[in-house]
């Protein structure tokens, strides 16, 4: 059997369960009230956060431990430019929408420079980013003329743009659908096609990439800028929704949650960050509602087991289990 | 003139002393071990809580300053044997598995004392005079206790059996076992003996900090860049960091918000690392 065929079926099929997984949301509105629609609305964002992530950690294997800085820049880029300059509500929000997304994406590119240049790779990586989510968390709390300190901003008026406004519950889930259908096939195709290929290679041997002439570090530093400015998009499109932002969407326990996101749905699928994230959010609702203790006891169980009992993520550890109980189904 | 240094130079040797309290720990296990525990604040919280507990029994500082490092150790210990042995060489796995356990000792810390920050007494109560410059006596004693400490640690690594065994199993794991030495027992060791220095110094920031379940995280960033800067692998790199991160975050909340400052500083790291990745003083 030649490589070719096998190839082309292993890449297709995160594409069309994105497909079928898009259509279905876009169903949503015709099933759910008005309330529940809203929700629906936050999980499609936090689910093109998580992609972020995914395009980044599982693509490059290099984990971020910082991606709700970008999140949060992305949210803070959009509550300050539409609430504290008093600008054209016609124009204020695609400003604060280029605002969030830009300044996400200036601060992964100054960053991702001195890192990665810098030989940072691995988990060191993973500590630098970490501090990187508590200084832009000290940054939110102690800057409190520009972000509201503790409190936060309120009064995010909904997205509107080209004297349209988002408003009601449908217009804006269909606004946070359209960006993450975007993103998520745009991404697919990005890493289905030759760039994918080449961060495949490199997450498995980078000296041996740059032999063959790629240049490894700005490969990867693009990746983590695009990674950066998709999360900073669904940031500022997140506050447009909740109306507000608070140091908590830029805090090291949502950098944490995103991964928990991603691993679930199993790393490097894409698709499955965007599936990780709906089945980790149902879960959280029920979670919370015992205890407010009980959310982060039961993250750090989480953690804990997905390394000492499941190493590739849960989807693969019952993939496996499935597998090994049809075999001995046939054989006995 | 004088009279404005002095607070000055006292202030920048008060945190430089805090940090290199904290970060010794973390530059066993993390320098030295190469375990990246981002558990290490959590450590330091329980040293504070050790505190809290034994006052709250009707125990003294001193008594606490004794009883932290063993329950520190007696931690470590058991972490190493359940947990962190599991991880080794696999530093994407460590960092999952101790993050988990700082969010549940958190958790467990917050629900057994409450969210409201814990009164703790120092041993010494109002200031002493320097040169005519009144200052708090309780942080030179932090300062005398950090050097001290910082001593012992570095005799403890160049001249006992213990020291020269960890260093000897670092360097070569394989070749220290056939020589005799135990590369688990060792480990587990080193891991403990850097649990119970957090603890140790959990106890003595906690009559300068709000001693909260949270508050481990203030200097879990910063004890990681300490020995970052200084030079992972080194003990002398610790005070090298320290005196780098301290400093210049000292001089700088002098000009700018404190918040602001501890960013600059952090950030001034980051771009340190890049044009010197293997830290100031390697080993």
């Amino acid at each position: 059997m030649t490589a070719t065929p096998v190839r082309k079926r292993r890449f297709r099929l995160p594409t069309m369960i994105a497909i079928v997984l898009v259509a279905l949301l876009a169903m949503l509105p015709l099933l759910a009230n008005a309330y529940a629609l809203n929700n629906y609305r936050d999980v499609a964002l936090l689910g093109l956060f998580a992609l972020s992530l995914d395009v980044f950690w599982g693509r490059t294997g290099i984990l971020s431990f910082g991606h709700a800085t970008f999140f949060g820049l992305g949210a803070y880029g959009m509550a300050v430019t539409t609430i504290q300059f008093g600008l054209d509500p016609a124009w204020a929000s695609l400003a604060g929408l280029g605002a969030g997304v830009l300044l996400a994406a200036v601060v992964a590119l100054f960053v991702g420079y001195f890192i990665l240049y810098g030989g940072v790779r691995g988990a060191y990586f993973t500590i630098v980013t970490l501090a990187l989510t508590l200084i832009a968390g000290h940054i939110a709390v102690g800057w409190s003329s520009v972000t509201g300190g503790d409190s936060g901003l309120i009064g995010v008026p909904p997205f509107s743009a080209f004297g349209y406004t988002f408003y009601d519950p449908v217009s804006s889930f269909y606004l946070a659908l359209g960006a993450l259908a975007l993103c998520l096939f745009g991404s697919l195709w990005v890493m289905h096609g030759r760039f994918g290929l080449v961060l495949k290679a490199i997450q498995d041997d980078e000296t041996k990439v740059r032999t063959l002439g790629y240049k490894t570090q700005w490969i990867l530093l693009k990746t983590f800028v695009g990674s950066a400015a998709m999360a900073g998009l669904a940031g500022a499109l997140y506050v447009t929704g909740t109306g507000f932002v608070a140091p908590d969407l830029i805090a090291l326990l949502l950098s944490t949650e995103v991964i928990i996101w991603v691993a679930v749905g199993g790393s490097g699928t894409l698709v499955g960050a965007v599936i990780g994230t709906a089945i980790v959010w149902q879960l959280q609702v029920k979670i919370s509602s015992i205890s407010f203790a009980a959310w982060p006891i039961a993250i750090g169980v989480f953690f804990i087991l997905m390394v000492l009992v499941f190493p590739k993520g849960p989807a693969d550890w019952i993939l496996r289990r499935v597998r090994a109980w049809q075999r001995k189904e046939k054989t006995s | 003139m004088i009279e404005a240094a002095i607070p000055l130079v006292l202030n920048a040797m008060t945190l430089i002393s805090i940090l290199l309290i904290v970060s010794l720990g973390m530059a066993i296990i993390f320098g030295l071990m190469n375990v990246i525990n981002l558990a290490h604040g959590e450590f330091i919280t329980i040293g504070a809580f050790t505190l809290v507990a034994v006052q709250s029994v009707g125990g003294g500082f001193w008594l606490a300053l004794i009883m932290a490092p063993l329950v520190g150790y007696a931690f470590g210990f058991i972490l190493e044997k359940f947990l962190i042995s599991k991880v080794y060489g696999n530093p994407l796995h460590a960092i999952l598995v101790t993050w988990g356990l700082s969010l549940i000792l958190q958790q467990v810390i917050q629900l057994g004392f409450g969210a409201a920050p814990q009164p703790v007494n120092g041993p010494f109560s109002g200031p002493v005079s320097i040169a005519g410059v009144l200052y708090p006596s309780y942080r030179l004693f932090l300062i005398a206790a950090a050097l001290t400490t910082f001593a012992a640690t570095v005799v403890v690594f160049r001249k006992t059996r213990f020291g020269l065994d960890l260093r000897a199993s670092i360097h070569s794991t394989e070749m220290a076992a056939v020589m005799g030495v135990n590369p688990d027992r060792i480990n587990a060791h080193a891991f403990a003996m850097g649990a119970a220095l957090a603890a140790f110094a959990g106890v003595l920031i906690a009559p300068m900090a709000a001693v909260t379940a949270y508050m481990g995280i203030n200097y879990l960033a910063r004890s990681f860049f300490v020995v970052l800067v200084g030079g992972a692998g080194s003990i002398p790199g610790v005070a090298a960091g320290s005196g780098i991160i301290g400093g210049l975050e000292t001089v700088l909340s002098y000009e700018i918000p404190v918040t602001v400052a501890q960013a600059a500083v952090l950030i001034l790291a980051i771009v340190i690392l890049r044009f010197r990745p293997q830290g100031i003083l390697p080993s």
